[in-house]
């Protein structure tokens, strides 16, 4: 029998890109495949595990813990959600107040005191807040913590350029310890030639386009129903693309320090693949 | 790699203003910052400042927040309120000021609208000023806590006082004699007609702090500290300022006492008529110290090692004054390469001719190198000529300098801790004869 050995999984991208929704229909699906995944919500916002959990029913670690004070029981903050995947959130202070960054670290703290790491889990995704703003955001990929990184992008322009920011930051922590980017998942946002600019972008980043997620309204369907794609409708084209992603992460070995590209090499990029010419022809 | 200080001579900027918020009576501090940072703060400063203790509220019952993970956080702006609240309650004051720690400063707590809730109550006033530390040390916190003041506290006053100073530039603690210093610059402005308002000298008070707007000069006696204030009170209540080095002994102080003569255009007779007196009582004291001077040959090299207000007029009385040989002098501040070419042109024009090598470092470690450098080495050559005898200037950082080549110590700037500093003064007329006192009872010290 092979090493069990479990892999941490830092999900970032930019800001509204569908981070928390990829992680949630991709964990279900990893879920299907009998897999132990507890998932890791690091948004003040806390909202990175409603579609596993059927809704915000939950307490956050830092309200927990700003009312309970340390001693709480690890089942009060970790619930069971969609065929068993364990659901935390971080949770954080309100906007325009306290540190964020500060409560990611002292969450995920909490949970490694609380033994929320269990030796029978096979994942634990970090879905964290789209831009990383500050040394606790960076929390789930410091040493000892998440080894491998997905970027959620899509073909427009400004998720790339949160993509290579992002490569940036790891490629920081790459340096000094074993973190590394897994690949770009993309988020199709039917632009055009947008797999082939993915590719591209990818591939000068020296990572690969793990898998791209059509896009389709079934999702937003589905969360309005609070559930994600697999659970709302299993047979759907959608759940089985997430299937699929869920398959591709499982089967994973191509992990790299990216090469963050140069603003000049990014924009070269952009104007190679028509990107600049529909922002100057469009007009209203 | 960054730079670091081999034993700093100075606090944090919460230090600086927790140093003018001592001197000021009924001024109650309230620390916004974690646990800890105040009673570092006090052991620092309490003994570094030649044992300034805590009194009424300071040292270890100094109101603090005390701050923890949980109000990084989510914020520790209803803490501060809280603690405001209690010590209200319970502290008498009629002043009271938050100052903060970098913790706070860095998670953006607020403490200025924090204190806002507690303005035109039945309360004593309470205002905020952030004093983040990673933005300087405590002489850049002397310098935030009174522009705040100013800012916040101060009344405006239209009229002006003709012939009213207020003097800047002195900082509490930093400098160990500052409240002996006070007294005397207040007392030889006084000779010349000038009312000086020190702001926290001997009897004065937060009435004195107040009411400073009516002064038509602010006189800072610091080539480089003391800005935000003064420009505060230029900005705000329209009044202009004056740089003057530290006056240290009688040359100095004629010239310090000229140079603000010169500014209110006060008469030649009367300033002469000052200093004719002064002259007397000075000279006459000197004289006690001629024949053991003469006799035993009290002449010395001399190596000061202080900040940019003390270190060049030391020097300078050292040279001028005492007849010495000024060998070597290190100013031991952060200082920007203009302050630095500035106090550089304190050095060119003794009236011995002479000029001592000096260095800028903020290092403590550094001096004996300067040290090794300015002289040659003794390297068993027939005849040497050494360095000696010296004695050293500086703070107890020197001991060790002090041990290593036999030259005597005699600690002027912070940190000291080898004695008890009250109300003596090195500025001035009486602080000159004061300095010379201590000098020479270093050197007779054994007899």
């Amino acid at each position: 029998m092979a090493e069990h050995k479990l892999r941490q999984i830092a999900i970032y991208g930019k800001g509204g890109i569908g981070k928390s929704t990829t992680t949630q229909n991709l964990t279900a699906g990893l879920a299907e495949l009998e897999k132990n995944v507890l998932v890791v919500g690091c948004d003040p916002k806390a909202d990175s595990t409603r579609l596993l959990l059927g809704g915000l029913a939950q307490r956050t670690v830092l309200d927990t813990l700003r009312e309970e004070g340390e001693e709480v029981e690890l089942n009060k903050i970790m619930k069971p959600g969609f065929k068993g995947i364990k659901c935390v959130e971080s949770g954080g202070p309100e906007p325009g107040v306290g540190c964020a960054g500060r409560g990611i670290i002292t969450s995920i703290g909490l949970l490694e005191r609380l033994g929320a790491y269990t030796e029978e889990l096979d994942y634990v995704f970090y879905d964290v807040l789209g831009d990383v703003v500050c040394g606790g955001f960076a929390m789930p990929i410091r040493e000892g913590k998440a080894k491998e990184i997905y970027i959620v992008a899509s073909g427009e322009m400004m998720a790339l350029y949160a993509a290579n920011n992002i490569a940036k930051g790891i490629q920081k922590y790459a340096k000094k310890g074993g973190v590394r980017l897994g690949g770009i998942i993309c988020n199709s946002r039917n632009v055009d030639r947008e797999i082939e600019l993915l590719k591209a972008f990818s591939e000068e980043l020296g990572t690969q386009l793990i898998y791209l997620v059509p896009r389709d309204n079934i999702v937003q369907r589905a969360e309005i129903r609070k559930k994600t794609v697999i659970e709302y409708q299993p047979e759907s084209h959608q759940a089985v693309e997430y299937r699929e992603l869920a398959r591709k992460i499982e089967e994973n070995q191509y992990f790299v320090i990216p090469k963050p590209m140069t603003q000049e090499r990014l924009e070269e990029i952009l104007v190679e693949y028509g990107l600049m010419d529909l922002v100057e022809e469009y007009h209203i | 790699m960054s730079k670091y200080v081999d034993r700093p001579r100075f606090g944090c900027a919460m230090a600086g203003a927790l140093g003018v918020l001592r001197a000021i009576p009924r001024a109650i501090p309230i620390i916004h910052a974690s646990t800890g940072c105040g009673y570092n703060v006090y052991n620092g400063t309490n003994a570094g400042s030649a044992y300034l203790g805590g009194g009424y509220c300071g040292a270890t019952s100094t109101p603090s927040s005390n701050i923890i993970e949980k109000e990084i956080v989510f914020g520790g702006e209803d803490r501060l309120e809280e603690q405001i609240k209690t010590t209200l309650e319970i502290m008498d004051g009629d002043l009271y000021v938050v100052v903060t720690g970098c913790m706070v400063e860095m998670v953006g707590d607020d403490a200025e609208s924090v204190v806002k809730e507690f303005a035109g109550s039945e309360n004593p006033p309470v205002i905020a000023v952030p004093t983040p530390s990673f933005k300087g040390n405590s002489y850049y916190g002397y310098d935030l806590l009174l522009e705040g003041l100013v800012k916040q506290y101060i009344v405006p006053k239209e009229k002006k006082e003709v012939r009213t100073v207020n003097i800047l530039g002195i900082l509490p603690g930093q400098d160990v004699l500052w409240k002996g210093n006070l007294k005397e610059i207040k007392r030889v402005l006084q000779l010349i007609g000038i009312k000086a308002n020190t702001l926290f000298g001997e009897g004065e008070t937060l009435q004195d702090i107040q009411h400073s707007a009516v002064a038509s000069l602010n006189i800072i006696v610091s080539d480089v500290y003391g800005s935000l204030t003064a420009e505060a009170y230029k900005e705000i209540h329209e009044i202009p300022f004056i740089r003057t080095a530290l006056p240290v002994g009688y040359l100095q102080t004629e010239k310090f006492l000229r140079e603000i003569g010169g500014y209110f255009k006060i008469a030649e007779s009367v300033i002469e008529k000052a200093l004719e007196s002064e002259r007397d009582i000075y000279f006459d004291y000197v004289e006690r110290i001629a024949d053991i001077y003469n006799d035993v040959d009290f002449q010395r090299y001399s190596i000061v090692v202080s900040d940019a207000n003390y270190a060049p007029s030391v020097s300078e009385f050292l040279s001028d004054e005492l007849g010495w040989l000024p060998q070597l002098t290190v100013i031991t501040d952060f200082l920007t390469e203009q302050q630095k070419q500035k106090l550089e042109r304190r050095f060119e024009a003794y009236a011995s001719g002479l000029k001592p090598t000096v260095r800028f470092d903020t290092d403590t470690s550094s001096v004996r190198r300067y040290l090794k450098d300015t002289w040659e080495l003794d390297s068993n050559q027939r005849y040497y000529d050494s360095l000696g005898p010296s004695v050293i200037l500086g703070s107890v950082f020197e001991k060790d300098l002090s041990d290593e080549f036999k030259y005597p110590l005699i600690t002027i700037s912070f940190p000291v801790t080898n004695r008890v500093i009250m109300n003596r003064a090195y500025v001035g007329f009486n602080g000159g004869i004061t300095l010379i006192e201590d000098i020479f009872t270093t050197l007779v010290a054994g007899r």
